[in-house]
């Protein structure tokens, strides 16, 4: 007779797609294992004001820096936040522990308890209808779990204006937080010219962000001591992490942090779960079902190696860019506390049906070098120029749907997952086009696109990577279904980035936990029907 | 172990002796007056005497290096080889190891009587089953010897000599020496041999002194171009007496060193040497100290004022933790006169190995500069105003310009002098 296995289900990864579907299995009453990399904070993020600390504290190196010069030893990260001290662990040892291995591709991926949330943008959407179209079920399928995650996370922004339906959250949404000087000004331009810029398929509002402008469940409300970057004393910023407490208050909840999974083989009734404990423990765990949460990259690796599929599979990625604003009317502003992540966000439409989508940020709380070493004049004259223009600058993105970037995975022999990527043709005379289109808009709305500043950035560099097991009505090996469940490995789901059949410019992240939950209530109601 | 020093009071013998006491070895010091210092064991030694010498029977290893210098003309050369046979002999009688501290300028057709002799002597001993050194040029430690000659000059004149074409010197260390010598006194290897012993890429000899002017002196000197032919006719004008009396009998000796293979030898060793600058320093080490005005340097440029001395530190430790540790080599006048970097900081240097490190150490000293609260105040708290912030970002503008149209001119001079410093700080 067949030993019962230890849980129900086992869900690899505790980011924001295993806590989404943690939640509705654990309160369906089954017994659930979560685990993860088990990596957590060993540093505390700063506590005063951003500019405060930086005109005081003598030891801010300690955290703009690290005491083992963490910022120096990542200096050609693709982003800032990789080069935070704080975060440090949040990226730490991904690649080697799960083995990818990047061919002129960034692959950036996480270890830690609440995976890469914890040092994530917050920008938050839903799809719209004709952005799900690709999707195997309907977009009222997912409403409630939208609804669901929403609420539970926090989202902010929230007020009608022209983004208010292509973000699509305004109905679960708190208030925005205060805007700054800078996005102000900028933002009231826009509404004088409105229509104008709308005929050009530019529309500007509120970024919508996962941020609190209202305490909830003991995180607290934005301050404006603009430290998003540097990590939030006050929690305001969702992370996976926080609502770890909330599945502990279960019973039928059981969390292993440090379990980092090998492997996925069958067994008689189920999964059993294999890896490696700590530095020395083997350790595994049987299941009747597994649900795959490690992240785009690792997730693939896994469900590759459980199918032992070694054909090169799509990847898809979004083509990002950067520029930087200038608002001449506030030359010489003097800066203050502001809110460090998006303020406003922009979608334009390019050509083809293709459209961009980007947000706007303040430029205080991000190191001047960070500008310096892009601007092509010596340091010490770029230090004096930007030391004064910045202060009316403002630093923007630009995202592509996903499908721009031509990208693999694939299942080594040995092992390990290549992961290889470059932009489609289409790319660069898009992102021109995009620049074009920026930089008329926002002219008027007084604002300088920086020549020379449009910086597009390097394949995978968006770190939203989706779509290697697409969902589809009628999967074949190496596709999912409607469920997320893998073709070929029945009991094995996949809810996180990995399971999207498409991937528009908008930020992804919502509509993974809102994935990831729709396909947990579908296994909970589907298991306790069984049994 | 007990070891026999010959010549342990003159500038190699006396840092030779101080390192094998701080190793633990017996010394005994053989020379002509008795030693100061307690520590050592006195054995009467002269070169002209004719008396045997007679070594304690538990000697493992006998360091011959008594020369006859300065030249006393009462000593003939071939008293000086006899008397270096009579050593050899009593080394073999109590079955030590014999040591011979030759010179570069080791051989038969040498210009000099010093070179001669010297190869003479190295032929006895080879045939003896003992065991040859030559050091190429000797510095650091103290000022003694030809060294100690040589920083003396520096210090005095005003200007800094400058051959031309310059002669080419291959440095060592004291120290490295005399931890080389130990090495052969006690190592593994027992076959009689030659070893070449200095740094393996040879430096100008002008370089040699401006490293003597800005790391042992410490001062400024403005090279001054002595034509080498000058110095020809003068000598063969005056005669070698003449030469001999005011000195330069030894400097013209340099002009027709042989270069030295000593990459093997070194290998052999295991050593690596201390970099020139490094080793010019008073303290036998200047790198950290360097490292600290290399950092003072950049973070001064990127600030416009000096910073504070922990930054300073930060950054020596960035570099050793992150990098090789080994300073860049940046001119003195940089050095003094920060501003210059902008000669430097050039998107086209930074495209060379050399250009790509300066720019990485550039970008670590712009951001410690930066997390510091005088960072703030240069890179984040303007005074408000927009006038003032329009002149504010002219001026960098026109100053930026400015510069590039003077790097132009600069560019391939400094290019080269930091490739050509690399390694030899
Ligand atoms: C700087 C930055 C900014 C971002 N900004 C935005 C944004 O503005 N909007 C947006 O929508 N998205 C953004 N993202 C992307 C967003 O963070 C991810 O889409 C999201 O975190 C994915 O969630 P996930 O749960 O699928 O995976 P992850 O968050 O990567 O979590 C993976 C989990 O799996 C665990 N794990 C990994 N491997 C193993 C293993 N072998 N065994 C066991 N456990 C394992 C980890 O410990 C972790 O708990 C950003 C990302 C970064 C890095």
């Amino acid at each position: 007779m067949p030993v019962k296995p230890e849980f129900d289900v086992v869900i690899v990864g505790s980011g924001p797609s295993g806590i989404s579907a943690a939640f509705p299995l654990v309160e369906s009453g089954l017994s659930v294992l979560l685990v993860d990399g088990g990596r957590q904070a060993t540093l505390s993020p700063p506590s005063h004001a951003f500019l405060e600390s930086r005109r005081q504290d003598a030891d801010q190196w300690k955290w703009m820096i690290g005491e083992g010069f963490h910022a120096l030893q990542n200096r050609d990260a693709v982003s800032p936040k990789l080069r935070v001290p704080v975060h440090g662990y949040v990226f730490e040892g991904f690649a080697t522990v799960n083995r990818i291995e990047p061919q002129s591709f960034v692959a950036v991926g996480s270890l830690a308890a609440g995976g890469l949330s914890n040092a994530w943008g917050c920008g938050v959407a839903r799809l719209s209808k004709a952005e799900m179209s690709a999707y195997p079920f309907s977009a009222a399928d997912i409403e409630g779990s939208y609804r669901a995650v929403a609420q539970r996370m926090g989202v902010s922004g929230g007020q009608a204006d022209e983004l208010s339906e292509y973000f699509g959250l305004d109905e679960y949404s708190q208030p925005p937080i205060r805007m700054d000087a800078l996005h102000t000004d900028l933002y009231d331009r826009y509404k004088k010219h409105r229509l104008a810029l709308g005929k050009n398929g530019f529309r500007l509002g509120r970024s919508r962000v996962a941020v609190l402008s209202r305490d909830l469940n003991g995180r607290k409300a934005c301050d404006l001591l603009e430290n998003c970057l540097w990590g939030c004393h006050r929690r305001a910023m969702y992370s996976a992490f926080d609502e770890l407490p909330a599945l502990q208050r279960h019973g039928n909840f059981h969390y292993e942090s440090g379990f980092v999974v090998e492997g996925i083989a069958r067994n008689e009734n189920g999964w059993l779960v294999e890896g490696q404990r700590g530095s020395q423990e083997r350790r595994s765990v049987s299941a009747r079902k597994v649900m795959l949460a490690a992240g785009t990259l690792a997730t693939t690796r896994l469900a590759l190696q459980t199918l032992k599929l070694h054909q090169p599979i799509p990847l898809l990625s979004c083509p990002t860019a950067a520029f930087l604003l200038w608002l001449p009317r506030l030359t010489g502003f003097q800066r203050t506390g502001a809110f460090g992540l998006g303020q406003l966000s922009y979608a334009v439409d390019i050509k083809d049906g293709i459209s961009a989508f980007g947000s706007t940020f303040a430029t205080t709380g991000i190191m001047v070098s960070e500008f310096v070493r892009h601007l092509p004049m010596s340091r010490r004259y770029g230090i004096d120029l930007l030391g004064v223009l910045l202060s009316s600058c403002l630093v923007g993105n630009v995202f592509l749907p996903g499908h721009l970037t031509l990208a693999k995975a694939a299942l080594a022999a040995n092992g390990s997952l290549t992961v290889s990527g470059s932009y489609s043709d289409q790319v660069p005379c898009l992102m021109v086009e995009v620049g074009k289109k920026l930089r008329k808009a926002y002219f008027r709305m007084g604002a300088v696109l920086m020549p020379m500043s449009f910086t597009v950035g390097m394949p995978g560099g968006d770190i939203h990577y989706a779509g290697t097991l697409p969902m589809r009505i009628a999967p074949e090996l190496g596709e999912t279904d409607t469920f997320g469940e893998l073709h070929g490995a029945e009991g094995m789901y996949v809810v996180d980035a990995a399971c999207l059949p498409e991937l528009s410019e908008k930020s992804h992240t919502l509509t993974i936990m809102a994935n990831a939950d729709r396909i947990a209530h579908y296994v909970a109601n589907t298991m306790k029907s069984h049994t | 172990m007990r070891i026999v020093i010959t010549g342990s009071t003159g500038y190699i013998g006396s840092h030779l002796t101080d390192l094998a006491l701080q190793r633990g070895f017996d010394v005994v010091a053989a020379s002509r007056q008795k030693p100061e210092s307690s520590a050592v064991l006195w054995l009467s030694y002269d070169l002209s005497s004719a008396d045997a010498v007679v070594l304690p029977d538990d000697t493992v290893a006998v360091l011959h290096l008594a020369a006859n210098l300065p030249h006393d003309i009462s000593i003939s050369d071939e008293q000086e080889q006899f008397s270096a046979n009579k050593l050899i002999k009593s080394a073999q009688a109590v079955g030590a190891r014999f040591i011979f501290i030759s010179s570069q300028t080791a051989n038969p057709d040498a210009p000099t009587a010093y070179g001669r002799i010297k190869w003479r002597i190295e032929q006895d001993v080879l045939a003896a089953g003992g065991w040859v050194v030559r050091p190429g040029q000797v510095y650091g430690g103290r000022e003694r010897g030809l060294f100690g000659t040589l920083v003396d000059t520096v210090r005095r004149l005003p200007v800094l000599p400058a051959f031309l074409p310059s002669p080419n010197v291959q440095p060592i260390h004291v120290d490295d020496l005399a931890q080389c010598l130990l090495s052969i006194a006690v190592g593994a290897d027992t076959r009689p041999r030659v070893w070449c012993l200095a740094a393996s890429e040879p430096v100008s000899f002008t370089r040699f002194l401006r490293a003597i002017a800005s790391d042992r002196v410490r001062r400024f000197r403005l090279p001054f171009p002595i034509p080498v032919m000058a110095i020809q006719a003068m000598a063969s004008i005056l005669g070698p007496q003449w030469m001999a009396r005011i000195g330069m009998a030894r400097l013209s000796s340099l002009f027709d060193l042989p270069v030295m293979e000593t990459a093997s030898d070194l290998q052999r060793m295991g050593l690596t040497l201390r970099p020139l600058r490094s080793g010019m320093h008073r303290s036998g080490n200047g790198r950290r100290r360097q490292l600290a005005e290399e950092g003072l340097s950049l973070l001064t440029y990127v600030l416009r004022e000096r910073p504070k001395a922990s930054v300073i530190r930060h950054y020596v430790r960035i570099i050793e933790q992150l990098r090789d540790g080994v300073p860049l080599g940046l001119p003195t006048w940089i050095i003094g006169l920060p501003v210059m970097l902008v000669l430097l900081d050039d998107r086209a240097y930074a495209e060379s190995a050399r250009g790509a490190e300066f720019a990485w150490r550039l970008e670590a000293a712009t951001v410690l500069a930066e997390a510091t609260p005088q960072g703030a105040r240069r890179f984040l708290d303007r005074k408000p105003g927009a006038l003032r912030a329009l002149v504010g970002m002219s001026y960098p503008v026109f100053a930026e310009i400015f510069w590039r149209a003077l790097r132009i001119p600069c560019k391939p001079f400094l290019w080269r002098y930091m490739h050509e410093s690399w390694g030899c700080q």
